[in-house]
């Protein structure tokens, strides 16, 4: 009887229940010990940086800061918050990811609709289209020539039009289509409704968990994303805050090899720096907790049937 | 391709016949008549093929290029043809060779270190009892994932600097030589294997927690009533349960293995560093936009896909075989 109950209680509470030999129980301290320093070794980075953005220069760069700043201030927000460079590159990031994952999550959630049916004819070929996509591509040089063909190079919309559709997130949301009962289909249909209508007013509301994941998927990659414009864009005026990061920190890198030759010239604004890295993280990590949530469904949705 | 233009003109210029008069008619003539009954699920397919015919098929007609002298001014048709000319010039040059090298054993590093990693990673925490303290550091290790390779890059270019670095101050106060992680070349790659595995290690464990949950509890009762321990129960029951898992995970990581990690690359070398690590995509975005050596560079980038995408096939070809399971 008792253990009938401890088996219906699950796993993990009858394991609870149950008396651990000694090798488990150092096995215990080993795995707990771990995943803490594991933990640490992913906070602490971030606590230095923080520490350090709101250090006085010359205690960062006699490297007196640690967890802790060391000659508080707050001067080095301001001035990257007044910096308009940094302003119009944090403005281009908004729109970017605003404007780039609304047409994206479009164009990949029509695509997915008509490809989850199977009466669809040529389905397997269409498939096949996209799937090749994700296994071979023209590469670099030949996309970036295409776009000069194109006038696209220098302008806001190279950033997002190529990304339009994404082969891999378009099959999440197609199989999650394919896991909704046929007949919601059918019943719309004896009501008059067309596909379009279907779509709009019947299988989307019930698929709004997957398209948050995925609208989360392309926010992220488009808020992150610094490669396309490092390649399309050379106007200051257009570049996104990852690439205006990218540039501070290569120039930043540029200046740390002269400090090696001679220690005594120190140009590094190591705190600006900090403060600015810190600034592009914000936003990632108000939204941490529903991408957590959402990510993981979506990574689970993805596993299970693709 | 043609499978779904076409057809909407053939459509448009026959009237729609009746779909059960003749059960004989061809594959044009039923996808027409499919399309005029249904043209509303075919017109959302517009968009969608429009953009990957546009920025990903006509780019792949550009390959062409990688056989030609390309000259910007003469264009794709009237630049002359060369032949295997570029390809030759890639076989025999000793850059492209230290920069093969770099690809693949960077690649490789990543591979054996960081692929076990997050599968080792997953059967510790499965191994934890207390819920609230598995959910969070399963919280703490997922973040940086979300995180642009310029964050990361900038966070361990603060990190291990010399003027103010916490790891050379840690360094300094046990006595040791502070280190130029940056700047030497014997080190780097360490960086870039350490830096990918913070990154990434945390978040690749979401499948594998994935796949034990998809196996069935009552192996587990049985074994532990056949006495089996925690460390039979994981040989024998969680590892061939995840075993599928791994060697899907593994096919496509074997595919990537010519990326061996541009974006993070290029956010974190230098040319101090180039000759450790320097690789195929960092070298095709140096020769091709820097250089404007653009046949040149289409070439590399060409090599690249092809063995990527063999690369691809033949394990997957090779799973089904032998593991009766595949991608596809």
């Amino acid at each position: 009887m008792e253990d009938h109950k401890k088996a219906l209680e699950g796993n993990s509470t009858a394991r609870g229940v149950i008396k651990l030999s000694f090798s488990e129980k150092c096995f215990a301290v080993f795995n707990y010990t771990f995943f803490i320093l594991m933990g640490l070794t992913t906070l602490l980075p971030f606590v230095n940086l923080i520490a350090k953005s709101l250090s006085s220069e010359g205690a960062v760069i006699s490297g007196r800061v640690g967890l802790l700043p060391v000659g508080l201030q707050f001067d080095t927000y301001w001035y990257v918050l007044q910096d308009s460079l940094f302003l119009n590159s944090l403005k281009n990031s908004v729109l970017l990811t605003l404007v780039g994952t609304a047409c994206s999550l479009t164009v990949t959630t029509l695509t997915a609709y008509p490809l989850s049916k199977y009466r669809l004819r040529g389905r397997k070929w269409l498939l096949l289209m996209f799937v090749f996509t994700m296994l071979f591509s023209g590469g670099l040089i030949p996309t970036y020539l295409l776009m000069q063909n194109l006038n696209l190079v220098n302008t806001f919309p190279v950033l997002f039009l190529p990304a339009m559709i994404n082969v891999y997130n378009m099959l999440i949301i197609k199989n999650y289509f394919e896991g909704l009962p046929d007949s919601l289909e059918e019943s719309a249909k004896l009501d008059g409704a067309g596909n379009i209508r279907i779509l709009l007013s019947v299988i989307l509301p019930l698929s709004l968990p997957v398209m948050a994941t995925i609208g989360l998927f392309f926010a992220v990659a488009f808020w992150n994303d610094y490669f396309a414009a490092m390649i399309y864009i050379t106007d200051p005026g257009l570049k996104p805050m990852q690439l205006y990061l990218k540039e501070l920190l290569v120039s930043s890198s540029g200046d740390f090899l002269k400090d090696n030759i001679d220690a005594a010239i120190n140009t590094t604004p190591q705190s600006i720096q900090a403060s600015s890295i810190l600034l592009a993280t914000i936003p990632i990590l108000l939204v941490y907790p529903f991408l957590q949530k959402y990510f993981v469904k979506g990574v689970l949705v993805g596993s299970v049937k693709g | 391709m043609r499978t779904t233009i076409e057809p909407q003109d053939a459509s448009a210029a026959s009237p729609t016949p009746g779909p059960h008069l003749n059960r004989k008619r061809g594959y044009w003539s039923r996808l027409g008549s499919d399309i005029w009954k249904e043209w509303d699920l075919y017109l959302l397919l517009v968009p969608g093929i429009l953009v990957i015919l546009l920025f990903k098929y006509t780019p792949m007609y550009g390959i062409t290029i990688a056989f030609k002298d390309f000259n910007i001014f003469a264009g794709y048709a009237d630049s002359p043809w060369v032949g295997w000319k570029h390809f030759a010039k890639l076989f025999t040059s000793p850059d492209f060779a230290q920069v093969f090298r770099n690809t693949v054993i960077i690649s490789f590093l990543k591979i054996i270190i960081l692929f076990p990693l997050p599968i080792i990673i997953a059967l510790m925490l499965n191994e934890l009892r207390n819920m609230l303290f598995k959910r969070t550091v399963q919280t703490v290790i997922y973040l940086p994932h979300f995180l642009s390779w310029v964050i990361v890059g900038g966070l361990f270019i603060d990190l291990l600097s010399t003027n103010g670095g916490i790891v050379n101050k840690v360094l300094v106060s046990l006595n040791m030589e502070p280190i130029a992680f940056f700047l030497d070349n014997s080190v780097f790659r360490s960086v870039l294997i350490t830096s990918a595995g913070w990154k990434e290690t945390g978040w690749s464990t979401i499948v594998y927690l994935a796949a034990f949950t998809m196996i069935d509890p009552m192996l587990y009762e049985a074994a532990k009533i056949d006495g089996a321990g925690r460390w039979k129960q994981l040989w024998h029951i969680t590892l061939p349960g995840i075993a599928p898992i791994i060697i899907l995970m593994f096919i496509l990581r074997l595919g990537n293995v010519l990326e061996a990690g541009t974006e993070q690359i290029l956010v974190m070398y230098n040319p101090v560093v180039y000759q450790v690590s320097d690789v195929i995509g960092t070298y095709v975005y140096r020769m091709g936009l820097g250089n404007q050596d653009y046949s040149f560079s289409t070439a590399v980038g060409l090599f690249e896909a092809v063995i990527s995408f063999t690369l691809v096939i033949v394990g997957n070809a090779m799973s089904r075989k032998y593991l009766q399971r595949g991608i596809w």
